[in-house]
């Protein structure tokens, strides 16, 4: 079943004297459960492409259909509405809300979609117990480390039980320990959960993860292959 | 939660917090003690207005009031004055003659306002009789009629306990009547305007000099319990005596009614000015946790949180911040004026206001609504503030937003 599909999708930027082209005409389509990553060169068109998908940027040209709602024609009201019920989101950096603890940051996602107070504990503290943070729940992003910080941005991403995950270089900022750490954690609930994962990186080691390798260079995808990654 | 997270992050910062805070509180603090420090003032002001010069209500034939003529008195003015004691709420009243005289003296020679008074009835009405400040009330009968002279006026023109003075007047039939009086005493009283003025002489004496028939007076006034119900019973009045003009201190002290009216306008004026100022305080930080946040902002709009509430996010942040400095120095303010209410400030500096009828002591006051008031008012220049900043903010572009370095 495809969750996701663009086509011909392309984005842009001509507010320079020089357009640039950063997403120029691509075709994608993604299965639920896929467990894919986003490659290619700084400046290829990455986290523009993520964005589109994402609902968070229009395509200057070209159509976003997820599950089959098509995303160009939603207002920037039900777009919001569309990224808070059906897309996890994992970012860089900057992802919690520093005076939240682990739990309510956890929390505010299903809280906005107004599930209700019970459901919200419960589900907040198993999943946090399953990436390992049981005994953070209570703790603020500042008293946490990079790694611990990016489980929980995890966490809450597939909190709000999203159609996927997108991943922009969710390992950038981690040493090689917490990087291993969190893939086998997205892995494991790709593989528990059904849950659908899109990331980019520029980590090879991250890439050999993936089930699904997609390369883009200039706004174009250049590769796509599926493959096995424990034959690795 | 957002509730939480507006007033969880004006911790984040806590210097710059602590120091609008405390700005808030100096600011309010300020409001709201001169608010009451001049408050009190203007209480004090009407309240001695009213014990002093005017008492609650005063009857009068219509139109004396107009041009004080002296040939507008009514009858019967002691079985009036029964009838009123008789009532509810009245605590007593008291019988007046009024005229313009002439009173000459070596130093010179002045027009003042003689009222001819009952010294027992005028006790219970009006407190002259406890503002003596050298020899006595209009006491017992004398060969001489006695004068009670305001100590200003004593002291420019010069007299003495036991001076002789010739009182001049035109009376009821337009003959010039002179008469010898003797003072009995000088009166002070936070109104030197007043004391300047004003002579008392005993009722029967003026009577006589003006050649009025027995049994007439130009005013009567009547002190009440309270000035709460002071309007019922001012229509009774009206209603028992439908000749007479019966009028309360408002309308008969016109500049006393001004104090009370205009003071509090003044005072919110006052407050509101402090507010703005404070108002670009709060907008300057606001705009800096915009800007300081902008990823973090990015960050919440593209999980789902929707523009609406990131605005109220904003605004409750300010709201927070302005209420919490605002309440301190309201109650903080409220608790010194409450120290004030029994321990009068002395103010050297405001000798000069007694002139207006202003004690240099000043017993503090402020309405509870009147506080109340003014937190609504930080209330509404915190959302004021956070405009501007929260527009800002939800202006962002989450995908801008979250790419900012
Ligand atoms: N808001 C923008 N305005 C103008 N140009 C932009 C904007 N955002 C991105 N670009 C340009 O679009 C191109 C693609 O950028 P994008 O961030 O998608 O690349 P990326 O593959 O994510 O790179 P990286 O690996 O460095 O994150 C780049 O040339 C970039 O400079
Ligand atoms: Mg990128």
């Amino acid at each position: 079943m495809n969750i996701l599909e663009t086509k011909n999708l392309h984005k842009v930027y001509d507010e320079t004297s020089v357009p640039v082209y950063a997403v120029n005409g691509i075709d994608l389509t993604i299965k639920k459960g896929e467990f894919t990553a986003i490659v290619g060169p700084s400046g290829s068109g990455k986290t523009t492409l993520l964005n589109m998908i994402g609902g968070l940027d229009r395509p200057t040209k070209g159509e976003i259909i997820v599950n089959n709602v098509k995303l160009n024609d939603l207002s920037s009201r039900k777009l919001t509405d569309f990224r808070l019920k059906n897309i996890g989101f994992v970012f860089q950096a900057y992802n919690l809300i520093p005076v939240l603890t682990a739990k309510e940051n956890v929390e505010f996602i299903m809280q906005l979609q107004k599930r209700p107070k019970k459901e919200r504990d419960k589900r907040t503290i198993s999943l946090l117990e399953a990436v390992g943070l049981g005994d953070r729940v209570n703790s603020r992003p500042a008293k946490m480390s990079g790694g611990q910080q990016q489980r929980v941005a995890v966490t809450r991403a597939i909190a709000s039980k999203p159609q996927f995950v997108l991943a922009d270089e969710p390992t950038a900022n981690l040493d090689s320990k917490s990087t291993e750490n969190l893939l086998e954690i997205m892995e494991e609930l790709n593989r528990k959960e059904q849950i659908t994962f899109i990331f980019s990186t520029h980590d090879q080691r991250v890439v050999k993860k993936a089930r699904r390798v997609i390369t883009v260079d200039d706004g174009k995808i250049v590769k796509d292959e599926t493959r096995d990654p424990e034959k690795d | 939660m957002i509730w939480s997270i507006a007033w969880r992050n004006i911790w984040r910062n806590k210097i710059r917090s602590t120091i609008v805070l405390v700005a808030i509180t100096i600011g309010l603090f300020a409001g709201v003690f001169s608010t009451g420090f001049y408050k009190g003032m203007a209480d004090m002001r009407v309240e001695s207005g009213i014990k002093t010069e005017v008492s609650h209500i005063q009857i009068h034939k219509p139109d004396f009031m107009l041009n004080n003529e002296i040939s507008l008195y009514f009858d019967s003015s002691n079985q009036i004055v029964s009838r009123i004691n008789e009532m509810e709420s009245v605590i007593a009243s008291s019988r007046r003659i009024e005229a313009e005289c002439f009173f000459k003296t070596a130093h010179g020679t002045r027009g003042v306002r003689i009222v001819g008074v009952e010294p027992d009835r005028e006790k219970k009405v009006t407190d002259i009789f406890e503002q003596m400040v050298e020899g006595d009330y209009l006491a017992g009968d004398h060969r001489i009629p006695r004068i009670l002279v305001g100590k200003t006026l004593g002291e420019k023109l010069k007299l003495k306990i036991g001076s002789k003075i010739p009182v001049d007047m035109v009376d009821m039939n337009g003959n010039f009547s002179s008469k010898l009086y003797k003072i009995g005493g000088f009166f002070e009283t936070t109104n030197k305007g007043f004391d300047e003025r004003t002579v008392f002489v005993r009722f029967d004496q003026l009577q006589q000099q003006l050649n009025l028939p027995d049994n007439a007076a130009h005013e009567i006034a009547i002190y009440l319990q309270n000035d709460a119900n002071i309007d019922i019973v001012q229509g009774k009045l009206q209603e028992k005596f439908p000749q007479l003009d019966v009028k309360n201190w408002r309308q008969i002290g016109k500049e006393l009614a001004l104090v009370t009216d205009s003071m509090d306008q003044y005072m919110y004026i006052f407050v509101i000015i402090i507010l703005l100022a404070l108002c670009f305080g709060i907008i300057n930080t606001m705009l800096m946790v915009v800007l300081e946040r902008t990823k973090e902002l990015g960050m919440l709009m593209a999980v789902g949180m929707h523009r609406a509430k990131v605005f109220l996010m904003i605004i409750l942040e300010s709201i927070f911040l302005s209420l919490s400095g605002g309440i301190l120095g309201i109650i903080i303010g409220y608790g010194v004026i409450k120290y004030f209410e029994d321990t009068p400030i002395v103010l050297d500096i405001f000798k000069g206001f007694e002139h207006y009828g202003y004690s240099s002591k000043v017993y503090t006051n402020l309405p509870p609504e009147m506080a109340l008031n003014i937190a609504g008012l930080v209330f509404i220049i915190g959302i004021i503030s956070a405009l501007y900043p929260a527009w800002k903010a939800i202006r962002l572009d989450p995908a801008d937003a979250i790419r900012t370095d």
